[in-house]
Parts: structure tokens; C-alpha cells; sequence
């Protein structure tokens, strides 16, 4: 495969050993957190142990799924064709009202919509290639 | 911090840059050839005293150990060689390293180079391509992130909390530009205005083209050994290695501790702390600036001002001549060139030019002591180096 049929293709996860489990729950329409039993720490992304204390004990939950936006970006200049259609798009870093803060990007509306502190909501999205994202819209 | 320290015991006593800018049918094995081939000149040796070389990637090369390869195509058979990889912090690093290589007796003449032709040697989409691709493949890639957005981010917050605006940001490219204006063979060199750079057009907020750096091709090349060799080579102006720190505190952006506030700070006070000096005391800077943003929060970070105050710092003067810090007068990354990871290596070239005063219309009147602060990767790495002349040991 050259690099040009890659670039015209998005990016598709491969779940690795450590994070099976978060990509199956999305195709669930759940995004699972790391929750650690020995120092309650909350963790995204998916990892063998607890970032905090080294724990192996970590229980998969279902984020409820409310975030706040706490800084976007609005990229109108794609990484390449893949993305070419999709301009202009906001980037956001989400805080889950978990703790962790993820990086996504917003849907269901235009990305003017995104501001500061924006409250938003999870939204699991399947992409033709069967791929599931977690997005998120405004509340 | 640890008890030793490099301060005063590795002097750099040769400096090359090879044509940046537009330089087609070069390779990056060639551009960091020809510049180390400048740099062991300037310094009087022979190639056959190189003893350890130290080189990071290219993505205009295949070869994976570029340090390796480096030597093979330049005729030498080093005893100490590595090929860094931190991103954009790498420059700084292989300074440290270096010092501390040859204090360790690893090796006593270290060539530290690097060369890559982002412009002329892959597509614009390529060279995108290449940098996007050094994002997490499951957590961030699939978003369609940008090499610029993970910096704009980290800008729009920063806008955000301390009310940073568009016109400062832009006021960076403005000054950088004007430097390269008097620095021989620097790529972009016509003055820009701030509402050139507000009407250059989106990349990703708050960034418009002319806040995001050059795509380049070049090379840059040092030559490093010990004070006492150096004496020993009777070099006339040795820039000594005063002081060095690093910083590394995520990974993905999205576990970046502060938005606004980096690992620049650790890495700069480590780096102050072994040279004996502030941030007060620097004469001139050399500042990683990817983006505009980027330069208004490393002077914060690096303690040239409080933070917060970078925009203001910035729109006062203080960046450029007369100013309180004089940064990036070769015009940096953002006029200068970038060819990737030689791009940080040109602010060191600057710097040493500067204490050596050789800058000529530029000079920075009796620069002794300077830094240069080097970073990547949506500050996830970060490494600074302290350098003065043969007066502030």
C-alpha cells in the first residue's frame, strides 16, 4: 500500500492488550473509565494498570457521558484528504464529570456552536468503516 | 537535581549551517554532511577527530539509526553515536548529552548534526502527514488532529485565562520576520504587518498560516569537546555549556497537567540552577516558536516574564531589540527555516553566533549569556541549555 492510499483513509484504531475493552464498550454505545479499587483513582485512556498507583485491581464503568469543553480548536486546514470533507471541525478537550479529560471532536452542530466551558454530552458514533467514536454534541 | 553538574566542563568550538529554505536534490544525509563539514572548518579539525556523533531522525530518510548512516556517507567510524528521538526537544538534548558524553569520557570530540528536507524531499502533504502520524494512533489520530491543533489548543486556553489576544500572538510572527529580514539566507525575509497575519487565512484556531512555522530543508552541525581539549586546540572563542534540563510530562495532550502552564518551567530551572543564573541574567534567547503562541508562553515559562503577561511582553518590545530579551534573531522557525528537527539546532547556531559576536547589522550588543529552549510534541518534551562565553564561567 503506498502512503497516498493511506492518507486518503482515516486512521482506524487497533486496539491494543490494553485496550480491548474500551473499544468493544463503544460498540455497546458505552465509553468505558478505569476505575482503580485500591485508590479510587479515575483513568482514560486504557492501560494494564492504574497511572496513579500502580494497581492492577481496575474495574471498567460507563462514563454517564456529561463533559465540559475546557479548551477547541477549530482546524479548517485538514491533516491530510481523509479529513478534507469533514473542514471546519472543532477539536475539543472535554473534562468528563468523572475527572479525566479526553480529547474528541463536536458533532451535531456547527463548530461555532463550541465554546469555553460549553457543557456537552457522549455520543457514540459509527463511521462507515464500522469504526464507533465517542463524539460529543452540545448539551 | 543531581549533586555533578556540566556546567563550565564542554565548550562547543564549531558551528555549521548548511543552504535552508528551498535546497532540491539535497538529501538530508547531505544537508547535515555539508553543514558538519562547515562546522569542523570553523572549528580547524579534521573529520578524523570525531569520536562520537550524535544525530536524531529525518522524514525525508529511511534510515532509522540517521546517526549511523550519518557517519557511514560522511567517512567516519565513531566510538559513541545515538539517534535522539524526544520531537522538537531533541536539539537541546543532544546538547546535554553531548556535555555529559564527553564530561563521562564516552567521547571527546562529539559531532552533533541533523539534516532533513521537509520541503524539497517529501510533499507538503507528506510532511504533514509525517507529523500527524506521530500522534496516538488510537486516541487521538482517528479526530483528524492536526500537527498545529494540539499547540492551538494550549493558545486558545491561554487566551482564554489571561486574555491573550490574536494581535499578540501575531506580533511574534511580525518581530520574527523582521529579524530574518537581516539574516543572511533565511527563507522568508518580506515584512509582514499584524493584519497580514490575521488575514492569512484559518489553519486551526487561533492560528492563521502566519502564525504556524516554515516547512524547510537544511542542516546545522556543531562540533563539542572538552574546556581543557579546547585549550589544548587553542580555540579563540569556545560558547561553554553552563547549564541543561529537561522536562517530559505526558504523552497524549489530552494529560497535559496544565494547558497554560508546560514542563519548560522544570526544565529551565534545572537548567538556571547549574549555570548559576536566572532568567534575568540572559543576554539573548534562542525560543522553540512552532507557533506564534508558543514563544508568548516559553517566555513565561523560561522566567522572562510572569505568567500571563507573554502577550503584553511580547506587543511591548521585549522579544526583540532593546527589549528585555532579544529572541530568535535569526527569525526562528517561523521565518527562518524548519525543517523539522534541524529546526531547533539553527536557534542553537544563532545563540553560539550571537556570544561569539559574529551577527553583524544583528548583534546583540555584549551578549555573554544565553539560552535556548527547544520542545515538541504539544509540550509533551522540553529541554533547555544554558550557554555563555569564557567571562561568565
Amino acid at each position: 500500500m503506498t502512503g497516498n492510499d493511506r492518507a486518503s483513509e482515516k486512521p482506524i484504531p487497533s486496539p491494543d492488550a490494553d485496550s480491548a475493552q474500551l473499544w468493544r464498550g463503544l460498540r455497546d454505545g458505552v465509553l468505558l473509565l478505569q476505575h482503580c479499587d485500591k485508590c479510587r483513582h479515575v483513568q482514560y485512556y486504557q492501560q494494564g494498570m492504574c497511572r496513579q498507583c500502580g494497581a492492577e485491581d481496575i474495574r471498567h464503568r460507563p462514563a454517564c457521558g456529561r463533559g465540559k469543553v475546557h479548551s477547541f480548536s477549530v482546524v479548517h486546514r485538514a491533516p491530510g484528504p481523509a479529513f478534507k470533507d469533514d473542514v471546519p471541525y472543532a477539536v475539543l478537550l472535554v473534562d468528563l464529570e468523572e475527572g479525566p479529560r479526553m480529547i474528541s471532536t463536536f458533532t451535531g452542530g456547527p463548530p461555532e456552536d463550541v465554546t469555553f466551558d460549553l457543557n456537552v454530552t457522549l455520543v457514540v458514533e459509527i463511521s462507515g468503516d464500522g469504526t464507533a467514536l465517542p463524539r460529543f454534541r452540545r448539551s | 537535581m543531581s549533586e555533578t553538574t556540566l556546567r563550565g566542563k564542554v565548550a562547543v568550538i564549531g558551528i555549521g549551517i548548511s543552504p535552508v529554505g528551498k535546497v532540491p536534490g539535497r538529501s538530508p544525509l547531505w544537508l547535515a554532511a555539508d553543514a558538519s563539514k562547515k562546522a569542523l572548518a570553523d572549528a580547524g579539525l579534521e573529520k578524523s577527530v570525531v569520536d562520537g556523533v550524535l544525530s536524531c531522525h529525518a522524514f525525508a530518510s529511511p534510515f532509522h539509526r540517521f546517526s549511523v548512516a550519518l557517519s557511514e556517507y560522511f567517512g567516519i567510524q565513531p566510538t559513541f553515536s545515538n539517534t535522539l528521538q524526544v520531537s522538537g526537544a531533541t536539539a537541546a538534548t543532544m546538547f546535554n548529552i553531548g556535555a555529559a558524553a564527553i564530561q563521562g569520557g564516552l567521547a571527546k570530540v562529539i559531532l552533533l548534526t541533523a539534516g532533513d528536507s521537509l520541503m524539497t524531499g517529501l510533499t507538503p502533504e507528506m510532511a504533514l502527514r509525517s507529523m500527524t502520524e506521530s500522534r496516538d494512533q488510537q486516541y487521538e489520530m482517528p479526530y483528524g488532529i492536526p500537527v498545529a491543533n494540539t499547540f492551538a489548543m494550549t493558545a486558545h486556553r491561554h487566551m482564554r485565562e489571561f486574555g491573550t489576544t490574536a494581535e499578540q500572538l501575531a506580533e511574534v510572527a511580525v518581530v520574527s520576520r523582521r529579524h530574518a529580514s537581516r539574516t543572511p539566507g533565511a527563507q522568508q525575509t518580506a515584512p509582514i504587518t499584524i493584519d497580514d497575519v490575521l488575514n492569512s487565512g484559518w489553519v486551526t484556531t487561533p492560528y492563521h498560516k502566519l502564525d504556524c512555522s516554515l516547512i524547510s530543508d537544511g542542516g546545522a552541525a556543531f562540533i563539542l569537546t572538552s574546556a581543557e581539549h579546547a585549550k589544548e586546540l587553542g580555540i579563540v572563542n569556545p560558547i561553554y555549556i553552563l547549564g541543561g534540563g529537561e522536562c517530559y510530562t505526558h504523552e497524549h495532550i489530552f494529560l497535559m497537567p496544565s494547558l497554560t502552564s508546560t514542563g519548560a518551567v522544570m526544565s529551565s530551572r534545572n537548567a538556571y540552577a547549574m549555570a548559576g543564573y536566572g532568567p534575568k541574567d540572559m543576554h539573548i534567547a534562542g525560543i522553540y516558536d512552532c507557533f506564534t503562541g508558543t514563544v508568548i508562553m516559553m517566555l513565561e515559562d523560561l522566567g522572562f516574564c510572569p505568567k500571563g503577561e507573554g502577550g503584553r511582553f511580547v506587543a511591548d518590545g521585549h522579544m526583540t531589540y532593546g527589549g528585555q530579551i532579544p529572541s530568535n534573531t535569526h527569525g526562528g522557525l517561523l521565518s527562518f527555516a524548519h525543517p523539522g528537527m534541524p529546526g531547533s539546532l539553527f536557534h542553537f547556531y544563532e545563540v553560539i553566533a550571537q556570544l561569539r559576536g559574529q551577527c553583524g547589522d544583528r548583534q546583540v550588543a555584549g551578549a555573554q549569556l544565553g539560552l535556548v529552549h527547544s520542545l515538541g510534541a504539544g509540550y509533551a518534551t522540553n529541554a533547555t541549555t544554558v550557554l555563555g562565553t569564557e567571562n561568565v564561567l
